[in-house]
């Protein structure tokens, strides 16, 4: 009474499987894509500066590179990348500390999340630059100083992002971990933090972004005075001696370092964590 | 049929239930009054409104009842804890940054600290072999299908070894196919560990499936109108003309108000 249908494929089926050329695999790959880009733009710097002919206004790549080799080989730039970067890491390791704290009270109790709401409407939209007179004034020239201005610059869009992602997290999730037993702090790491991590990995982007610029800036300022600085230094030294492919040098390794941390470092950490759980496309 | 006079495990007593909304205080259920004894399957059933998942919250211990009491083998229920391990409706339930293995292993971790991890590895083992889910047990929970996590959700839920499991219409969001084979399994789970549970419906078929004991709940509030036995074997199958009668039943006793309004029409 009942009809089968015959599913065998035809032998003249093109293809079930087929795998992809070497290079639409190439293609396919953002690094590869990302470098094509970069070329494109470097040979367009390299004709302008060139036909421009002005070495003190816009040196050419070549120069450029050259400058940045001996500058890393033979001079400083890597001691002031370190330096700068070391003080980076402290401002920053402290301001997500503040914020993850924040973003913790304001998740568990309704005083934490009017603290915080309030505290970063207030703050949230103030430059970081803009508190270095303060800044001075309190603490002097010198590392304290910058730190001030580097915790401010990370911690109201690490706390925004942080708390935005603990109130997205599902009810049946947060029903889920008080039914294991978990209870504060414990319940906070276990599962507020992993289920809101789409979020606070945009928040550590977003305020490490913020933190190097305000680092760069902030050592344009201090760096004339105090004369040991660090990469917003190499650049404001050299701009006054008019080696100009010299600060071209340091922007380009400000803008490599951005490059790593962003394309290496946060491209990784999302690779292990949210695009494996799926939580993330 | 054996032990007459046994205590039950869990007793909710004079239950009121309210919760807050936006514009409103809302009244779940009123002075609901219910027992569950060891090893029977108990069924709240009743159409929305009527408070049935608020009450499986409440012995939960998600929501404090603002009148009478809910005591688990003598002890009142204040707050959540994996002596009651609850399987949700929402497939979001699992942990998606842990594996399936995962999954099932960190609540013994948490809740069982007196279980060497060799025993909780292999409890866990063995509840997602029951389910059927060997080939998959490190696979993360996106990559598996709305049924497979309900499996998984069970797995985990049962391998706490809980005092009662807690069961909010788990098979709800899926497919009618798939429901009729979860529903199967559970059963087949059942004879197999024989644990308590109290599952949350609103529909008469699957209470007569699934349920030994049945808890026919009206809404706006919630109060208890009947309780039924509905022991499978003397049901007979679904579609047999006894399974028939009883859900047309179950269906006159829930809607036995409207039927009154609408007499005169």
């Amino acid at each position: 009474m009942s009809a089968v249908t015959d599913i065998t494929i035809p032998e003249d089926f093109a293809v079930v499987e087929q795998p992809l050329s070497l290079a639409a695999r190439l293609w396919d790959n953002t690094l590869v894509r990302r470098a094509v880009i970069l070329a494109g733009l470097i040979l367009l710097w390299q004709g302008y500066a060139q036909w421009s002919d002005n070495p003190l206004m816009f040196p050419t790549f070549t120069e450029t590179a050259r400058a940045f080799w001996d500058a890393l080989v033979h001079g400083t730039l890597l001691d002031k990348a370190w330096t700068s970067l070391k003080v980076l890491l402290m401002g920053y390791v402290i301001g997500i500390g503040l914020a993850g704290f924040l973003a913790g009270l304001a998740a568990s109790t309704r005083f934490g999340q009017d603290l915080l709401g309030t505290l970063t409407a207030m703050f949230n939209p103030l430059p970081a630059i803009a508190l270095l007179p303060l800044a001075l004034l309190w603490f002097g020239l010198g590392i304290p100083s910058m730190l001030f201005v580097l915790v401010h610059a990370v911690l109201w869009p690490m706390a925004l992002n942080a708390s935005a992602g603990f109130f997205g997290v599902s009810d049946t999730l947060r029903m889920t971990g008080r039914n294991y037993g978990l209870k504060g702090w414990r319940y906070i790491g276990h599962i507020l933090i992993p289920a809101a991590f789409p979020q606070i990995l945009t928040g550590l982007k977003i305020s490490w972004a913020f933190a190097w610029r305000t680092l760069i800036a902030s050592e344009l300022v201090f760096g004339v005075a105090s004369g040991s600085g660090g990469l917003g230094w190499f650049i404001f030294e050299n701009k006054n001696r008019l080696e100009t492919a010299y600060v071209f040098a340091g922007l380009g390794t400000v803008i490599i370092i951005g490059l790593l941390v962003e394309g290496l470092l946060f491209r990784t950490i999302e690779h292990h964590t949210v695009r494996k759980w799926g939580m993330l496309r | 049929m054996n032990t007459p006079q046994l205590t039950p495990l869990l007793t909710a007593d004079g239950v009121t239930l309210r919760y807050k909304t936006a514009r409103a205080l809302i009244t779940a259920t009123h002075r609901v009054s219910f027992s569950v004894n060891k090893g029977e399957r108990t069924v709240l059933l009743g159409p929305s409104g009527c408070g049935k998942s608020t009450l499986l919250k409440a012995v939960g211990g998600f929501i404090k009842p603002i009148e009478g009491h809910i005591t688990l083998e003598g002890r009142e229920i204040t707050e959540p804890g994996p002596d009651r391990m609850m399987v949700f409706q929402e497939f979001d339930q699992l942990l998606p940054w842990k594996t399936v293995r995962q999954n099932i292993l960190f609540p013994l971790r948490q809740a069982r600290p007196d279980w060497s991890s060799a025993i909780a590895e292999e409890k866990a083992h063995s509840y997602i072999a029951k389910v059927g889910l060997s080939k998959f047990t490190d696979t993360y929970p996106h990559q598996l299908s709305g049924g497979m996590k309900q499996r998984v959700a069970i797995a985990r839920a049962m391998a706490m070894e809980p005092s009662i499991l807690l069961m909010d219409e788990p098979f709800a969001s899926l497919d009618a196919l798939t429901r009729r084979q979860m529903q199967d399994e559970l059963l087949r789970l059942w004879s197999d560990t024989r644990f308590t549970m109290l599952f949350v419906t609103h529909s008469i078929e699957e209470a007569l499936l699934v349920g030994s004991r049945i808890i026919v709940l009206t809404p706006h509030p919630g109060r208890v109108k009947a309780i039924i036995d509905a022991d499978n074997d003397s049901l007979g199958l679904p579609g047999s003309a006894h399974f028939r009668e009883v859900q047309e039943e179950i269906n006159a006793m829930l809607f036995a108000d409207r039927y009154d309004q609408g007499a005169g029409i």
